[in-house]
């Protein structure tokens, strides 16, 4: 299931907020490997640090010390506009609330993606977006505003925003937490798809324990430290 | 358009127009202060414009090609007396047709009801090719005007001037006059005009009394309007005198008085203060809609779409809400300009105000869209982390 050589590594990752007396360490010596075609679940309870994690693995925060190696490519070496690209060329994002513009069509959420990030003609687009929403189910609610979707559509519409330009990594923050399973599954669902048909690596922060029997690996994070891990048999 | 998503497959609409379209309620404030800005602008210096006309409205509706004064003479009402004699200099230049004098000068008329009013009193030639004569007298006023002591006046101005139409008599300077004919559109911002013969002017103005060789201008037609520049070049050896286009003289009285008179700069502050209401609130507007759109702008960061094309779609909202406004002010500036001209108020809206008036809107919109790019600093996808 997993290649052996991992997508990305994160390698003895600190990282600290505030200053002086203020000054709190979120993450003690964080390291471990994801891998393409696999669905990794960082738990954890609140506050423990997970989203910090994402976040530096995804390069959108620097760690302390420590690097984190994507594709080859050390994150912390690059500039910030260089991170943007990396971003933009390989990165998914889904976070917690669905962050739809209200009076935007799910099209035309999904076509923005697309023409502002890749430059992409409105003809393509328009046949890429098409193509997605109908795989998601959401051929038929494509020209309604994203106020008058249910919250699983809106979901499944972020899904599709980080989806769409098949990316190599998909991070995901809590993706089922304001859902109820049935839409929660769904989610998890098409993540494990991405990851086994694309080849994808799939890393979800949650807190949800019934989306461990999706995950190939669990990692388990407690106070800023991994405690424990669970991974594929070799 | 908006409201019918199906509609939109077809028709692409760029985002910044869509988010407007769909999101009135929260754009509409913007647009209100766009129009108000621009019919608060337009329509003051139209009223501005207006105004300045009228001042200049003896030269304007002369038939002289030039006008020439006392040396550094500022505007219509403050010559000084020149020697009637210049008038061979000024008729010996090649490119002249033909020379008048022309008299203008306040003078005191004592109504018949008693109490007295400043007028502005024009004495002219009468003839057809007269250059100084408005335009608007009949030639039935002209023969008449020829009389000793008869004058016509605006007809707007009788209550003013203390009597009832033509026949009626007052003073001026204690000489009696007779008003003759009534003018229509002729109404002064000072004193009433009040037209008459040259021989009348001399014989009820003590200035042209004491000095009766004098004259307050020389007009001249040439023989080609288009030499008129050449003529006053030439006249430039006379360093005793000033010449003028008509229409640089008609210039130069309005700029006086724009440049000089409370009135102007209270109109030019007033016109800068709409300006200033009108950014506030479109760039508040802007700032608000942006910033209440931060967590969707942040994840199209965090999947790496630059800066600069949200930056865009903010300065291109601008744009339209610029329009709109123009828009929405255009047919209340034609009705509001109309309904004052009907009331006696003189609105110039010529076309070039329009242009100058919306650009400088537009101008305002655009930079209301450069002051709400700050609200995308606090565009970072790491907020969106909890």
């Amino acid at each position: 299931m997993s290649s052996a050589k991992p997508t990305l590594e994160a390698r003895c990752l600190f990282r600290s907020f505030g200053a002086g007396d203020t000054k709190t360490t979120v993450l003690h010596d964080v390291s471990l490997d994801l891998y393409g075609g696999e669905v990794s679940l960082m738990m954890g309870p609140s506050g423990s640090g997970k989203s910090t994690l994402l976040a530096l693995l995804s390069g959108l925060l620097r760690p302390d010390s420590g690097e984190v190696i994507a594709l080859g490519q050390r994150l912390g070496q690059m500039s910030e506009n260089e991170q943007r690209r990396f971003r933009l060329r390989h990165c998914g994002f889904i976070f917690q609330g669905f962050n739809l513009f209200p009076s935007l069509t799910p099209r035309e959420q999904l076509e923005m993606v697309l023409r502002w990030g890749e430059g992409t003609s409105q003809r393509e687009a328009e046949r890429r977006v098409e193509a997605a929403l109908k795989q998601l189910g959401l051929g038929h609610r494509g020209d309604l505003t994203a106020d008058q979707l249910s919250g699983g559509e809106k979901q499944r519409v972020a899904i599709a925003r980080a989806l769409l330009k098949e990316p190599t990594f998909c991070f995901a923050d809590e993706p089922t937490s304001s859902l109820d399973w049935t839409n929660g599954e769904q989610v998890v669902q098409l993540l494990r798809a991405a990851a086994r048909e694309r080849g994808a690596t799939i890393f979800i922060v949650g807190h949800d324990s019934r989306i461990m029997p999706y995950a190939d690996r669990v990692y388990y994070l407690e106070d800023g430290r991994l405690s424990r891990k669970t991974e594929p048999e070799a | 358009m908006f409201s019918s998503p199906h509609n939109t497959r077809n028709v692409k609409l760029p985002y910044s127009l869509l988010l407007i379209g769909r999101e009135r309620g929260r754009y509409l404030p913007a647009i209100l202060a766009v129009a108000f800005c621009a019919q608060l602008n337009i329509l003051q210096w139209g009223v501005l414009l207006g105004t300045l006309s009228v001042l200049s409205m003896p030269i304007d509706r002369s038939g002289a090609d030039v006008w020439i004064a006392s040396r550094d003479v500022l505007s219509l009402e403050l010559g000084h007396p020149i020697p009637e004699e210049w008038e061979a200099r000024v008729a010996s230049q090649p490119e002249v047709a033909r020379t008048e004098t022309y008299l203008f000068s306040f003078g005191y008329w004592h109504k018949p009801t008693g109490g007295s009013e400043v007028c502005e009193v024009i004495g002219t030639q009468l003839g057809e090719q007269a250059l100084g004569a408005l335009s608007d007298l009949t030639p039935q006023m002209r023969t008449r005007l020829t009389e000793p002591g008869a004058v016509v006046v605006d007809a707007s101005e009788l209550e003013r001037l203390g009597i009832h139409g033509v026949g009626d008599t007052a003073e001026v300077y204690g000489h009696r006059v007779v008003v003759v004919g009534l003018l229509h559109g002729f109404k002064s911002v000072g004193g009433p005009y009040v037209v008459c013969s040259l021989r009348t002017a001399r014989m009820i103005l003590p200035l042209f009394q004491e000095k009766p060789h004098d004259t307050m201008y020389l007009l001249a037609r040439c023989r080609d309007a288009a030499a008129a520049q050449q003529l006053i070049e030439h006249l430039r050896q006379y360093p005793d005198l000033s010449a003028f286009t008509r229409d640089e003289f008609s210039l130069r009285t309005r700029l006086y008085w724009l440049t000089q008179t409370n009135a102007g700069i209270g109109m030019g502050f007033t016109a800068a203060l709409a300006l200033l209401v009108g950014l506030v609130v479109t760039s508040q507007t802007l700032y608000a809609a942006t910033a209440a759109s931060l967590r969707e702008y942040a994840v199209l960061r965090a999947l790496g779409i630059a800066r600069w094309r949200m930056g865009a779609m903010v300065l291109a909202q601008s744009f339209w809400v610029g329009l709109f406004g123009i828009a929405v002010a255009m047919p209340v500036i034609f009705s509001l300009g109309a309904a004052a001209n009907f009331s006696g108020a003189r609105v110039l809206l010529p076309a070039w105000l329009f242009a100058g008036g919306n650009a400088l809107t537009m101008a305002m919109a655009l930079v209301s869209g450069l002051a709400a790019l700050r609200s995308l600093r606090l565009v970072e996808p790491i907020t969106l982390l909890r």
